[in-house]
C-alpha cells in the first residue's frame, strides 16, 4: 500500500482507530466472545507451556538461592547420623557381648558343679609363634596356673602364666598344648596336640579303634589337667596307615580363636600335679 | 511478507510476556537487588510486544507497521483486563508517531530509539490508565506510577536496544530475500 502524503497517513490512522473503537464496543458488548475463544485456544496452550517452562525455572532459581542453606542443612544432618552412627554401633556392642554373656551363662548354669570367673581376652601373644591369649584376671581373682579356660563352644586351653591382674593362655592350638581326649561315641582315647595350622590333631589313638567323620571329641580327665567332657572339637578327616602304631585325625574346634573375646576359667579345678609320682619312683 | 511475519512473532512474544518475562525479571530483580534497591518489591514489565511493535515499524512503511499494532494490540489485550482492540489504538497512535519522527531522520541513533522508546512507554501506559478508568477501575496514580511505571520505563530502555537489532537484521534478511526490492519506507516515498 503506498502513503502519499500527511492527509492518507493520517486517514488511515483514523481509519484504523475507527476499526479499533468498534473492536472494542464489539468485545463490551461480549459480541466477540467466540472469535476469542478461536484466538485464545493456541495462545492459551502457548502461555501454559511457557509458564510450565518457567515454574521449573523458578524452581531451579529458588534451589539455586537455597543451596549454603541446603548445604548447612546437610552437614548437621551429616553430624547427626555420624552420631546416631556411632550410638548404633554402641548399642551393637552391647547387644553383642550380652548375647556373648546370656550363652556363657546358659553354659556355667548347665554345669553346677563347676565355678567361672568370666574374663576379657585382652591380647594376644606378639611372638606370632606361641599360640597365646592374655586375659584380664591374675591371681587377684583366684586365678591359677594350669586352670582351664572354655567357652560355651568348647576348650579354650589353660593358664600358662600368671601374675596379680592377668593371665596367659595357652590355647589347645598352640604345638606344645595337649590334651587327653576321648571320642564322645567311641570312648576311644587319644591326645589333642595344637599344630602350625591352626588345626588340632587327635593322635595316639589305638589302631583298633573306628574313628569316623563327625565324631565329637571331649576332654577325658586323664592326667589331671582337665575336668573331663568338655567339648574339643568334631572330627573332620581321618589318617590310618597300618605301618603306624596309632592312627590320627584332623579335628576342627568350634571355637574361632581369632576373634576370642569372653572367656571362662574354671577355678574350681585344681590340676593334679603328677610329678609327685615321678619324684616317689626315682627314690 | 513483513504483515505475516507479524502475528507468528507476536504470537510468541505475547505467551512470553504473559508467562516466562514476569518471572525473568523479577530473577533479574533479585539478582540486581542489593545494587539497586529501588527495584525490589515494584511490579514493572517488560513490554515486549510494544517495543517489537515500535521497533518494526520505525523502519518499516505506516501500512506494515498499523498491521503489526493492530495484531499486537489483539494479542495483548486477550491476557488484559482491556476489550479487545483497545490497546490496538494505544499501539497505532504509537506506530504512527515513531513512523513519522523516523521518517524525519536519515539515521537512528541510540538516543533517539531510546527517546522514541521512553515516550513509547509513557504514552502506551498512559492510555491504559485512562482506559482502566474509564471502564470504572481507578488505580492510585503515584503508586502506579513508583511502582509500575519507573521500573518499566527502565526494562524498557534496556531491552530496546537488542529488539532494535534483532528486528532489523530480520528486516533487512526479509528484503534481500527478495531481490531487487527496494526497502519498504523507500517504496512508500515514491
Amino acid at each position: 500500500m503506498r502513503l502519499n502524503g500527511r492527509a492518507n497517513r493520517l486517514t488511515l490512522l483514523i481509519m484504523m482507530l475507527s476499526f479499533c473503537g468498534l473492536l472494542a464496543a464489539l468485545a463490551l458488548a461480549g459480541i466477540l466472545g467466540p472469535v476469542e475463544a478461536v484466538v485464545a485456544a493456541p495462545l492459551n496452550s502457548l502461555s501454559g507451556a511457557f509458564t510450565r517452562l518457567s515454574v521449573s525455572f523458578n524452581q531451579a532459581v529458588d534451589e539455586l538461592n537455597n543451596l549454603g542453606q541446603l548445604r548447612e542443612r546437610i552437614a548437621e544432618l551429616e553430624e547427626q547420623l555420624a552420631r546416631g552412627q556411632i550410638e548404633l554401633l554402641q548399642l551393637r556392642e552391647a547387644a553383642s557381648d550380652y548375647n556373648r554373656l546370656v550363652n556363657l551363662l546358659a553354659y556355667t548354669s548347665a554345669l553346677e558343679n563347676q565355678e567361672f570367673l568370666t574374663a576379657d581376652v585382652i591380647g594376644v601373644d606378639q611372638t606370632g609363634i606361641v599360640r597365646n591369649v592374655i586375659i584380664n584376671r591374675g591371681t587377684r581373682d583366684g586365678v591359677a596356673l594350669g586352670m582351664p579356660v572354655t567357652t560355651d563352644l568348647g576348650l579354650v586351653g589353660r593358664i600358662s602364666d600368671v601374675s596379680a591382674n592377668a593371665s596367659q593362655v595357652q590355647l589347645i592350638t598352640d604345638e606344645n598344648s595337649a590334651v587327653s581326649s576321648r571320642l564322645q561315641e567311641t570312648r576311644a582315647e587319644g591326645s589333642i596336640v595344637g599344630q602350625a595350622s591352626g588345626v588340632l590333631r587327635l593322635t595316639f589313638v589305638d589302631l583298633d579303634e573306628e574313628i569316623l567323620q563327625g565324631d565329637l571329641v571331649i576332654t577325658s580327665g586323664l592326667g589331671g589337667n582337665f575336668p573331663p567332657d568338655i567339648m574339643v572339637g568334631q572330627v573332620t578327616s581321618v589318617r590310618q596307615f597300618e605301618f603306624e602304631l596309632f592312627q590320627e585325625a584332623q579335628v576342627r574346634s568350634l571355637i574361632d580363636f581369632q576373634t576370642l573375646e569372653l572367656v571362662l576359667v574354671i577355678t574350681s579345678f585344681q590340676p593334679i600335679d603328677l610329678s609327685v609320682f615321678d619324684q616317689q619312683e626315682a627314690g | 511478507m513483513g504483515p505475516y511475519l507479524s502475528l507468528p512473532v507476536l504470537v510468541l512474544a505475547t505467551a512470553l510476556s504473559a508467562s516466562i518475562l514476569p518471572q525473568l525479571v523479577r530473577f533479574g530483580v533479585g539478582l540486581l537487588g542489593n545494587i539497586t534497591p529501588v527495584l525490589n518489591n515494584t511490579h514493572g514489565q517488560f513490554s515486549l510486544v510494544m517495543l517489537l511493535v515500535l521497533a518494526w515499524s520505525i523502519r518499516a512503511d505506516l501500512a506494515s507497521g498499523f498491521v503489526w499494532a493492530l495484531v499486537g494490540g489483539v494479542l495483548l489485550d486477550h491476557f488484559s483486563t482491556l476489550p479487545i482492540g483497545a490497546s490496538s489504538a494505544a499501539l497505532l497512535i504509537i506506530v504512527y508517531a515513531a513512523n513519522g519522527a523516523a521518517r524525519q531522520l536519515y539515521r537512528m541513533r541510540v538516543l533517539t530509539l531510546l527517546a522514541m522508546t521512553f515516550f513509547a512507554t509513557l504514552c502506551f501506559h498512559a492510555y491504559t490508565y485512562c482506559a482502566l478508568l474509564l471502564l470504572g477501575l481507578s488505580y492510585d496514580i503515584l503508586l502506579a506510577v513508583r511502582l509500575m511505571l519507573i521500573p518499566t520505563l527502565l526494562y524498557n530502555l534496556v531491552g530496546m536496544l537488542p529488539i532494535y537489532a534483532l528486528v532489523r537484521l530480520a528486516q533487512r534478511r526479509i528484503r534481500s530475500s527478495t531481490p531487487g526490492a527496494p526497502l519498504e519506507r523507500d517504496a512508500e516515498a515514491t
